[in-house]
């Protein structure tokens, strides 16, 4: 059979963001993949070089446009870190909050894009249909459904009152109810499991030789997450289990998302139980003490990594970001080969491309 | 003199291209409306449709340097001129334009004829993402088609006629009760036939961009459409003839100003069936959809077909 | 283990029959909650001209033209503003903050710049016109 090159974007109905993939097929089995990235880098690393720690916040919120909280909540607490602040219980109890709604809001996002992609619409409506509650809750919380701009160094902007809370915990109910459908629905429905089964299959071997981190690598047994292995408050004071799937494949990672939203439902009406009493933010200085951190965080595609080194004035000396979504991207082309044209929207999906993230 | 104007009006009026076209486009509506109220969303307002047909009908004609034009151009008119004219052999409503024994064969010939024309439009016009479309239309075709030819004949053997108007005349009982499984084999056979999700493989959107139809635009595309939501009104009519009697009542004898109602109630029945079926599942693979038609549908169908022969058609 | 073939079918079949979640934004009232940040507004007589929000913008969306202490300007052009509310954070004098009116979009994008403050001194006296910019 000739060998035929098919180009998957920058510009293709599968992707959302641009990146581009080129494939060599022989009928319909992809022989070889090239994977090509840039398109949306916006020199977010050096531009907050220029800009004042403040300042930065807001942009640091653009790298990401769906796990944009995690991504600020990491920068804050590193230069937090650096100016040597501590941020009251009420605080750091708030930021998780919003980073288990923020999980939320990504894996059912994240649903929603893997069925659309293999054509499941349905599941794509109903996804998203539920995904709006916790984006009511976080709108109401913080303003914007997204761009959410609770943190501060040294805090959280937003407070959480009682009466909202309870509105919140009754709206968690209708969402729980829509998660454990959205679960029976991945365990039991036939063309899900025949499309999805045995498809991008990552070994652990393969997920420890690419650093692969988050839900792919826990998809594939690799047991690791941050919220348990690098017990933060609130983390140390609440229960979770870090939920695990030997198989590998993008049904592994559908299933292991869809528990984690359940478990990070039950997060969240920990934290809002146990919210402690005080103030929420302390006052940061504005120039930060020299010296360098590393900062790490759970995001909801796995680790999200900064380094941020400060030089006594009131901007950064330098920052990295490491986002997780690069580390799953790199094992595609390892994934695609052998897989049938078919398989290709569901094993780009299957790993959550977030190209926005991946190129900064 | 009256022979022709009569031949004219059924090909131009009814049951050709004015009644055809405003049945395509308001199932087109009804289609739509209904998967969207399934998922919760609100819908298209009922002149989406024709508001797309007129806005493509109005776009810029263009083709990839290297097409073959005048292909290219014929191919849309010729699945549209078939399925006009298999449409003349189904009965709606109780009448029915032409019939001849043996007209059910042809009906299901001339409307496998846009399934070709929709695989040779991915060859002329060059582009990657069109050959894979019209690659995997031909394969699809392979995989419906036996099972859903096998699952037509079943009611004609049944009814020991191959006239449509003769098997919808004569079902007594319909055939959905007699041929449980036939019906149900049928229907899949139509969503293949029809592209429809869940078996929208030669077009999947997120694999192959629109398919075979990808380098098409304006004119062109706007029949391709047309034609495609005709093949889904005659696909539907035949099934309504064929398994539910057609414009008959189940129990009660039906008036005759009634029976274009009932018929039309069948109709959407059916209609909200695909429906239904396109919002249930996920797109299939190619190789899974190869292995459900020869290894269920076919097996099943001919299971369908020697029972009927056993149950003395 | 398949329990069965469509278990999407009592959700298609409840949704089906139940109104549908689009808002009909348009046509319809959309209620923005109460901290949505929308456009910036303020309570002028609170301001003092002291620049932290010029000053801490991240988008630049906030201009102060000041003249001496008594007259200014503070000038907002929500076409830069990312409408982060690190204005309404900054200021010292509760002065400065975040309507939850979404800015709807205009075809004359110089339209947008709204003056906020225009301060000048109680006696009346005229203020000098452009001076340096805070």
């Amino acid at each position: 059979m000739t060998r035929v090159t098919i180009p998957i974007g920058p510009q293709h109905p599968l992707l959302k963001e641009p990146l581009s993939f080129l494939l060599t097929v022989e009928g319909e089995e992809v022989m070889e993949s090239v994977l090509r990235l840039g398109y949306v880098h916006r020199g977010i690393e050096r531009l907050c070089q220029e800009r004042t720690y403040v300042q930065n916040i807001p942009l640091i919120e653009r790298v990401c446009g769906i796990c944009s909280h995690v991504h600020t909540t990491t920068y804050c607490q590193g230069v937090e870190a650096l100016s040597g602040l501590e941020v009251p219980p009420r605080g750091l109890y708030l930021r998780a909050l919003m980073c288990e709604m923020e999980r939320i809001h990504s894996h059912l996002l994240w649903l929603g894009v893997l069925s659309k992609n293999m054509g499941f619409d349905t599941i794509f409506m109903y996804a998203w249909r539920d995904r709006e509650i916790v984006l009511d809750i976080m709108e109401e919380l913080s303003g914007g459904r997204v761009s959410h701009a609770v943190n501060v160094v040294g805090g959280v902007r937003i407070d959480l009152d009682e009466e909202h809370a309870r509105s919140i915990l009754t709206r968690f109910d209708v969402l729980e109810q829509q998660v454990e459908r959205a679960l029976e629905l991945i365990e039991y429905e036939p063309t899900l499991m025949a499309r999805t089964q045995g498809v991008g299959i990552l070994s652990p071997e393969q997920v420890r030789r690419y650093c692969v981190v988050g839900p792919v690598a826990r998809a594939s047994g690799v047991d690791i997450d941050l919220r348990r292995d690098l017990p933060r408050p609130p983390y140390d004071r609440l229960e979770f289990k870090v939920i695990t799937h030997p198989a590998g494949d993008v049904w592994a990672r559908t299933l292991v998302r869809v528990r984690e939203t359940r478990e990070s439902l039950h997060l969240c009406r920990q934290i809002i139980a146990q919210l402690p009493d005080g103030p929420t933010s302390v006052t940061a200085k504005r120039r930060v003490p020299e010296g360098e951190v590393v900062s790490r965080s759970e995001a909801p595609r796995g680790e999200v990594i900064y380094y941020i080194r400060s030089d006594d004035s009131d901007k950064p000396a330098r920052l990295k970001i490491r986002t997780p979504t690069m580390t799953a991207l790199i094992t595609l082309p390892d994934q695609l080969r052998g897989a049938t044209m078919a398989d290709v929207p569901v094993v780009l999906s299957g790993v959550d491309l977030c190209i926005a993230c991946a190129d900064r | 003199m009256n022979d022709l104007l009569g031949s004219l009006f059924a090909l131009l009026v009814f049951p050709g291209l004015a009644f055809l076209s405003t049945c395509a486009l308001a199932f087109d509506w009804l289609d739509r409306r209904v998967i969207a109220r399934m998922q919760g969303r609100v819908g298209p307002p009922w002149f989406q449709p024709l508001a797309d047909l007129i806005k493509l009908l109005a776009k810029e004609d263009i083709l990839p340097t290297g097409a073959n034009e005048t292909v290219a151009a014929v191919l849309p008119m010729v699945s549209l001129a078939s399925v006009l004219t298999a449409a003349l052999y189904v009965p709606v409503g109780g009448r029915v334009a032409a019939s001849f024994e043996g007209d059910l064969i042809v009906v299901l010939f001339l409307l496998s004829i846009p399934a070709l024309a929709y695989f040779l439009a991915g060859w002329v016009t060059v582009g990657v993402y069109s050959v894979l479309g019209g690659n995997r239309s031909l394969l699809q075709y392979f995989s419906y088609e036996v099972p859903f030819l096998m699952a037509l004949s079943t009611p004609a053997i049944l009814n020991s006629s191959w006239s449509i108007a003769e098997i919808s005349a004569r079902q007594l009982t319909w055939g959905l009760f007699t041929l449980p499984l036939g019906f149900i084999l049928a229907l899949v056979g139509l969503i293949g036939k029809l592209k429809r999700d869940p078996l929208d493989i030669p077009k999947a959107k997120s694999e192959v961009v629109a398919g075979a139809l990808t380098e098409f635009s304006g004119r062109k595309l706007a029949l391709w459409h047309l034609a495609m939501s005709m093949q889904t009104v005659v696909g539907i009519f035949l099934l309504v003839n064929l398994f539910l009697g057609g414009s008959k009542a189940i129990f009660l004898a039906v008036p005759p100003p009634l029976a274009p109602v009932i018929f039309g109630l069948k109709a959407l029945t059916i209609l909200v069936l695909l429906s239904t079926f396109s919002v249930l599942y996920a797109r299939l693979r190619i190789d899974q959809l190869a292995r459900l038609g020869w290894r269920v549908l076919a097996p099943l169908a001919l299971v369908q077909i020697l029972v009927t022969v056993w149950m003395g058609g | 283990m398949p329990r069965y073939n469509w278990p999407l079918l009592p959700e298609i079949l409840r949704t089906l029959f139940n109104r549908p979640i689009t808002v009909q934004y348009p046509f319809g009232p959309l209620e923005m909650p109460e901290r949505y940040r929308g456009r910036v507004d303020i309570q002028a007589e609170k301001c003092r001209g002291c620049g932290l929000c010029v000053r801490d913008c991240p988008a630049s969306a906030l201009e102060l033209e000041r003249v001496d202490k008594e007259t200014f300007r503070l000038i907002y052009h929500p076409d830069r503003c990312a409408y982060c509310g690190q204005c309404e954070e900054s200021c010292r004098f509760d002065s400065i903050y975040l309507t939850n009116d979404f800015v709807p979009g205009t075809p004359h994008r110089e339209n947008l710049t709204t003056v906020l403050v225009d301060r000048k001194p109680e006696e009346g006296e005229e203020s000098g016109g452009d001076d340096e910019p805070a």
